[in-house]
């Protein structure tokens, strides 16, 4: 077990494309790390460089003290699952398990004794003897899981690996290698662009856009306050709503409304008062946004709305909305595709609302769960 | 009315493939089944196509070849020529391909040889006899080169000489065959995914190892096939012996294909050259039966 640092980690390729630019992350010894980014946005490079499989073009690479940056692989104590399992089909789930033992040319018996503890561990003791192309999504995971849990490696290094399981399988896969990784207590680096896998797998989550480190925090945290419209908008499903207002007074002026921001608003961020008279970013989760008729009774202020569509859950409803404002993009590639053509925001309701596509509703909304971010830098204010 | 309709379209779905494999069926049997048929009863008679009304001999004329020493001769070396050249053929091929799969040599470099070493593979068994025959002549560019490097003393007469001859036309099939090998396994190394070899790095595996445990067995099915494939049409190879050595000297490169030729059109004994063509039919459907069996268990 070892903690993991990378301290201003640059990958440039041939063509000059910065894939990585001066990535600092300490991840420490057993915790359980989640990057996470959309797709191009360097994690599995960060990953694939940790793992000794990419050189690095500049920085340092440290596991468990050692600087590992010319190492080969094999010499940096770290097991890693691919995307694809990577399992040799022409090998038994025990062969495939033993692999790394056998090149190290450990004895036999040994080799048993390891494997089949593990297969015990990951409930694979009844498949020991069949083949990569007879076993489920699932099975195939696990075995990729014991082929890394066999080194007894100083840090796990995983590629994605849920990305190819369907959706119910990948939520009890979450469950089971969130609960092995407290188990064994193995730092755990984790690389993903499915932001609840992040959300519920991570002690903590590093979020990745254009190889540029933009947040390092817990799971809530991130949530709650994300450094900027970036990470506001790619963690949480559907993505926060963003939009232009201008600030004046204690009010956000935008169209045909206006939302009044109580003064502890302006107490928590010193920095929203500079803002006066000027335009600035607001963003609210959909499920900080309520259907009035459903909350008389907590007074949330009110703003006009169109619905679009509805998607109906059955725990929830996925509202589409439109409202007189302005969105404004986050830069996340996927939080495009929740906006339909006539629609700017997105609210989810309680199963019990009535409205409607194509009508006219007010849209309760809280205020204390507004984020402010700046028009330009796109930074949280 | 409509029973009536209904098994004239059952009728016609069951009849459709036939026809439509019929003009095939058609050509196969013209000009392969009766042929063989042919040979087959040929090998039977007393002097067949010779005579208009041929005696039945029994197994005459295979008791005939089965005591003919050259016939034994001849099966020797097919099976020798056969053997080295497919062994050759896939041990080149596999050198070649890692070769020019290995994203370590220049891509330029790996595209020119990617060329060059497909070039045998352009040229007809007549070309590559006579380029052969040119080079391992006495006074040939091989025996010049050999003898600058002091590796023989005098020059050898490779293709004259029961010694050599042999081994020349071997080598001469093995130049000539080993692309087929090269490209079907560079496609198949191209085929593996990078995942493999990526995971045998983090587990430790040096190059051999990666090569035992995880090319080989996935080239394994490429492998078997071809060189079975390889083996049917190597065992019947004639041209060049024919151009190189004619079956000579004194039957040191007598192959099957060669004997039974030569049982035909020099001795006229269409009979006994007929026992043997179906000798080389067995051998030859025993490999194919075995090749269908392994493709049909894939």
């Amino acid at each position: 077990m070892a903690e993991v640092i990378l301290e201003n980690i640059c990958k440039t390729y041939g063509n000059n494309f910065h894939a990585i630019d001066q990535l600092n992350l300490s991840v420490e010894d057993g915790e359980f790390l989640i990057l996470v980014g959309p797709s191009g946005c360097g994690k599995s490079t960060a990953l694939r460089m940790i793992a000794g499989l990419e050189d690095v073009t500049s920085g340092s690479l440290r596991i468990g003290g050692v600087d590992v940056v010319d190492m080969p692989p094999k010499d940096r104590d770290i097991a890693m699952v691919f995307q694809s399992y990577a399992l040799y089909p022409h090998m038994t789930v025990f062969e495939n398990i033993a692999f790394s033992m056998r090149l190290a040319g450990k004895p036999k018996a040994e080799r048993k004794k390891r494997v089949d503890e593990i297969a015990k561990t990951l409930q694979l003791t009844s498949l020991l003897d069949s083949k990569p192309a007879n076993l489920s999504g699932g099975q195939r995971q696990r075995v990729a899981m014991g082929r890394a849990m066999v080194r007894e490696p100083a840090a796990f290094l995983m590629d994605e690996p849920l990305s190819n399981l369907d959706a119910k399988l990948r939520v009890q896969m979450r469950a089971e290698i969130t609960s092995l990784q407290k188990q064994l207590g193995v730092t755990t680096i984790y690389v993903t662009h499915d932001q609840t896998e992040a959300m519920t797998m991570g002690d903590r989550v590093a979020v990745l856009k254009g190889g540029v480190l933009q947040q390092v925090d817990t799971p809530k945290r991130l949530y709650e306050a994300p450094v900027n419209a970036f990470v506001a908008g790619f963690i949480g499903s559907p993505s926060m709503n963003l939009f232009e207002a201008t600030l004046t007074g204690d009010e956000l002026m935008s169209g045909t409304f206006a939302i009044r921001l109580q003064d502890a608003a302006f107490v928590r961020r010193p920095g929203l008062k500079s803002y006066a008279g000027r335009k600035v970013v607001f963003g609210i989760r959909p499920e900080h946004l309520y259907d009035s008729s459903l909350e008389s009774g907590r007074k949330y202020q009110t703003i006009p709305a169109k619905v679009t569509s509805i998607e109906e859950l059955g725990s929830e409803h996925i509202v589409h909305l439109n409202i007189d404002a302005v969105r404004v993009d986050s830069g996340d590639p996927d939080a495009v595709e929740d906006f339909g053509l006539a629609s700017n925001a997105v609210a989810k309701f309680e199963p019990d609302s009535a409205v409607r596509s194509g009508s006219e509703i007010r849209l309760a909304l809280d205020d204390t769960k507004l984020h402010f971010f700046d028009p330009e830098t796109h930074l949280a204010i | 009315m409509i029973r009536q309709k209904r098994s004239h379209h059952r009728l016609k779905r069951a009849v459709a493939p036939y026809l439509y494999l019929s003009p095939s069926l058609l050509i196969i049997g013209l000009l392969m089944l009766l042929p063989m048929v042919t040979v087959i009863g040929y090998s039977f008679q007393n002097s067949a196509v010779l005579r208009r009304d041929p005696s039945f001999a029994g197994l005459k004329h295979y008791q005939a070849i089965f005591n003919d020493p050259v016939f034994w001769a001849s099966l020797w070396h097919t099976l020798y020529f056969t053997c080295m050249s497919v062994v050759f053929h896939m041990t080149i091929g596999m050198v070649f391909a890692l070769m020019l799969n290995s994203d370590r040599i220049n891509p330029t470099l790996r595209n020119i040889l990617r060329v060059l070493y497909i070039l045998p593979w352009l040229f007809t068994a007549v070309i590559i006899a006579v380029i052969w025959r040119l080079l391992l002549e006495p006074n040939g560019v091989v025996n010049s080169v050999l003898m600058q490097m002091g590796i023989i003393g005098s020059k050898v007469e490779w293709f004259s000489s029961p010694e050599t001859a042999l081994h020349a036309v071997t080598f001469a099939n093995i130049w000539a065959g080993y692309p087929l090998f090269m490209v079907s396994l560079l496609a198949g190394l191209q085929g593996i995914p990078k995942d493999f070899y990526e995971a045998a790095d983090i587990d430790g595996a040096k190059a051999y190892q990666k090569l035992i445990f995880i090319t080989i067995p996935q080239l394994m099915p490429i492998i078997i096939s071809i060189s079975l494939l390889d083996f049917i049409w190597t065992m019947q190879v004639f041209p060049l012996i024919w151009i190189t050595t004619g079956g000579g000297p004194i039957y040191s490169t007598e192959v099957l294909s060669t004997y039974t030729y030569k049982l035909a059109f020099s001795s006229y004994n269409l009979s006994q050259a007929s026992a043997s063509a179906v000798v080389i039919l067995l051998i030859s459907l025993g490999l194919t039966l075995f090749y269908i069996r392994y493709q049909k268990a894939r």
